[in-house]
Formats: C-alpha cells, structure tokens, sequence
C-alpha cells in the first residue's frame, strides 16, 4: 500500500533534526519577510531553505509539489501584470498586451512569499516522518487521543483507497459507466463513493471496540513504545533563531 | 434520554474515531472527483458528514486535521484550514439545530455554507494568492472583473464564490443523501448522549 506521506528516508543532518525545531523554522521563514518587506530578505530566506532542501538531498522530491505551484503562480504574473488596479507604469508590449511594472512586481511579491512559505514547510514534510512529529508533539503536552487520530489517518487513507480499487472495478462490472458526459460522470460519483463511506463508517464501530477494550479512554498517563529519540543542536538552532528574529525587529525599529 | 450539549468536548471514542474516516472521505472524493473529470473540488463530504453525525466540535476538528493532513502532501492546505474548520462548525450548527433535514433545506444549507467558505478564503486568497483560487474559471471571472471594476476584493470574492457555492452545495447534498442512506445504529454509534457509549 503507498503512503501518503512525503517523507524521503535519507540520512542527513537535516533528518536528524527534531521535529518541533523544523515547526519553529517555518514560523520563522514566515516571520522574517514579515518584519523586514524587502525583496532582498525575502530572496535570502527562499535561498536558505533551499539550501536546507539540499543539504537533507530531498530537493528532487519537490520538483511534483513547485511544478503545481509554479502553474497557479504563472496565471498570478499573467492576471496581475494585465489587470492590476494601480497598473501604471508599461514595461513591455507583446503585440496589443501590454504587462506592466506594478503588476509583475506585485506579483514577484507573490511568487516569493509562496515560494518561501512553500518550501520551509517542504523541509519539514519531507524530512520528518509524520508518526516522529506526532509523537513529539504528544511528548510535548498534546492529547495522545488527537495524536492516535492524527496518526491513524495515515493508517486508514490507503485502506480506503484499496477498497475504492475494489468497489470501481465491481460497480464498472455492472455496467455502470465512468466516462461520457457531465451529467453521466456526475450520476457515478455517488455509486463510486458510497459504499466506501458506508464500509469505512461500519469499521469504526469496531475501531472503537478494541480501543476502548485496550484503555483508550484510561487516564492514567499514557507510556510510549519507542524510547525518545536523541535529536542533536535543538537548543542551539532555537536560540540562533530567536536571536535572528530580534535581530531583524531590532533592524526595522532602529535603522 | 437527555440530549447533551452540541458543544460538548467529551468526544466519545465512537466519536473521535469518526475523524480519520472524515479525512479519509474527503481525500477520496477528490480522488474519484478527479477520476470522474467533474469541474469542482467535493473535498470536504466527509468534513460535511462528520459535522452531520458528530457535532460542530467532531466536524471542526476533522476539517483541521483534514487540512494538516493535506499539507503533508501539498503544503499550501495548511492555510486553508481555517475554512475547513468553519465548514465543520456551520454544518454542525445547522443540522443539529434541524436545518437540513429534508431536501429543501438541505439546498439552502447548501448555500449557505458556500458562502460561509467564500468569506473565510477570500481574506486568504487575496493574502496568500493576490486573489486567486487556482481554478480555472473562477480564475478568468477575476482577471475579467479586476480588469473592468479594479477592485480585487471584488474580484476575488466573486472568483472565490463560483466556484465554492455550487461545490458546496453538491457536497451538502451528496453528504445529506449519503446520511439518509446510513442504517440506523451506525448512525446512531456516534449520537452523544451518554447512552451509546457502552458500544454495545
């Protein structure tokens, strides 16, 4: 069964980085554009988590996820360069279009918050296994109920999608079909999606039988099955990164 | 039998279980929305359905898990959780409230709960995008108002509204007919009122 998840199993520094430190850089790249606007910052912290993304040699793996934003963000140059309200200022003409200065900068502004905001959660989701986070974060104070549900959705999605392969292929043996007009393909969306829901809901019943028989809802506090894992520098990335901030507010007040 | 509070936080296991299905209902509508060719998202039935069996509180928290989840896979719905959860509590809010509970209804619902989505993305869209949606036609009404009227509040809300309300709708109405079609004790297995805890 494929998993849904991101995650590329390498053995970097990045990769062995805790979880709640790579949390706390993508407040970070949000942060620093925010205090400091300019496009010189904005390009410098892009420029960094892609050098991240290299370092934990997972920059391959995010080709699928920028390919899909850069393809939203080509219509956001195109529509804002044409018709942005405070357009003024023509840079070039293509035949009758002519795409202007404000536009395409505003756009750029885009382009790099996006792109910075995408890639800074790249770091964290191709590097960090989902159940690690989790654990962590349930280590740190989070409900482990929230955490068994967070984790189970990864659990129970390829499930699901098994019996979806099921449940299409029966439904296409009797006939029902798949393709042809929009009212026709709209008409096989409920056969197609109803008896997964309806399976999936009648497995919960038992789902919640044995958990409740294994001491779900016991209150006495929870112990885990794996040993807590080391991760190395946290401090020292944190406190870098808390300094770096103050730095930048202390930039914009004073200078 | 006394009906507890909507807003109860004590979710059942019954209840708490319901959440990774949601997520896992709603990833596979997509999937087969996307199969199927249909120009709209229906990403959020199992969002709908939760909020219809569990409450406001089961379908907010499934709508914020759902897009935490997504964002393992596509960063950018992390910031749209926001209208995922308002998606959950409305559609809470208005069935247990005994909004939609026939066909009628459940289309004005519909709509609104489209619009509750349209307000909550468009701040974000306009944030985030300039004002786009990222689909296609609700992208070409933007670019068509922003070029006549040059307002992009405007614009984005009228992108972000031809394509959220008849969405929202299909989903409400799939999600309505779905829960009308669910034998009786499992839906029930999720009611919150003390008596079904013991998962008989």
């Amino acid at each position: 069964m494929k998993s849904i998840s991101l995650y590329v199993e390498r053995d970097s520094f990045i990769h062995d980085v805790d979880p709640i430190t790579k949390l706390l850089y993508i407040l970070f790249a949000l942060l620093i554009p925010i205090i400091l606007p300019t496009f010189t910052i904005s390009f410098f912290c892009l420029g960094i988590s892609i050098l991240l993304l290299i370092v934990a040699k997972v920059i391959r793996k995010t080709v699928p996820v920028f390919s899909f934003v850069f393809l939203v963000l080509i219509t956001v140059v195109i529509i804002q360069g044409l018709f942005k309200p405070e357009n003024e200022t023509v840079l070039f003409q293509i035949g009758p279009v002519a795409m202007y200065k404000e536009g395409l900068l505003y756009a750029l502004t885009i382009t790099l918050r996006v792109t910075n905001i995408v890639s800074s959660f790249l770091i964290l989701v191709l590097t960090t296994k989902p159940s690690d986070l989790v654990e962590t974060l349930v280590r740190k104070g989070m409900s482990p109920r929230i955490g068994y549900v967070i984790v189970s959705v990864f659990q129970i999605i390829p499930e699901m999608m098994s019996s979806m392969g099921t449940i299409m292929d029966a439904q296409r043996a009797r006939g029902m079909e798949t393709e042809g007009n929009l009212f026709v393909r709209v008409k096989a969306f409920v056969p197609l999606l109803g008896p997964v829901i309806l399976g999936a809901l009648i497995n919960t019943k038992e789902r919640a039988m044995a958990l409740e028989v294994r001491g779900f809802n016991s209150r006495t506090p929870k112990t885990y099955l794996y040993e807590e894992k080391k991760y190395t520098h946290s401090k020292l990335i944190q406190s870098a990164m808390l300094f770096l901030v103050v730095g930048a507010v202390a930039w914009r007040i004073f200078v | 039998m006394k009906k507890q509070s909507m807003w109860s936080l004590r979710l059942s296991t019954a209840a708490l279980v319901l959440i990774p299905v949601a997520v896992g209902v709603n990833y596979i509508g997509k999937l087969i929305a996307a199969f199927l060719k249909l120009p709209l998202w229906l990403d959020s039935i199992g969002t709908v359905l939760a909020a219809m069996l569990g409450g406001p509180i089961v379908g907010a928290l499934a709508g914020a898990i759902n897009n935490i989840i997504y964002g393992f896979t596509d960063p950018i719905s992390f910031v749209y959780a926001i209208t995922s959860v308002a998606i959950g509590l409305a559609v809470g809010i208005l069935f247990f409230k005994g909004y939609i509970s026939s066909w009628g209804k459940a289309i004005v619902a519909g709509l609104i709960i489209g619009l509750v989505a349209t307000v909550v993305s468009t701040p974000l869209n306009i944030g985030f995008w300039g004002g786009q949606t990222g689909n296609v036609w609700g992208d070409a009404l933007f670019a068509f108002i922003l070029a006549k009227t040059d307002s992009t509040w405007l614009a984005s809300l009228l992108d972000e509204l031809v394509v959220d309300v008849p969405d929202k709708l299909l989903v409400v109405l799939i999600s309505f007919g779905i829960f009308k079609g669910l034998p009786r004790n499992v839906a029930q297995l999720y009611n919150n009122n003390g008596k079904i805890e013991t998962l008989d």
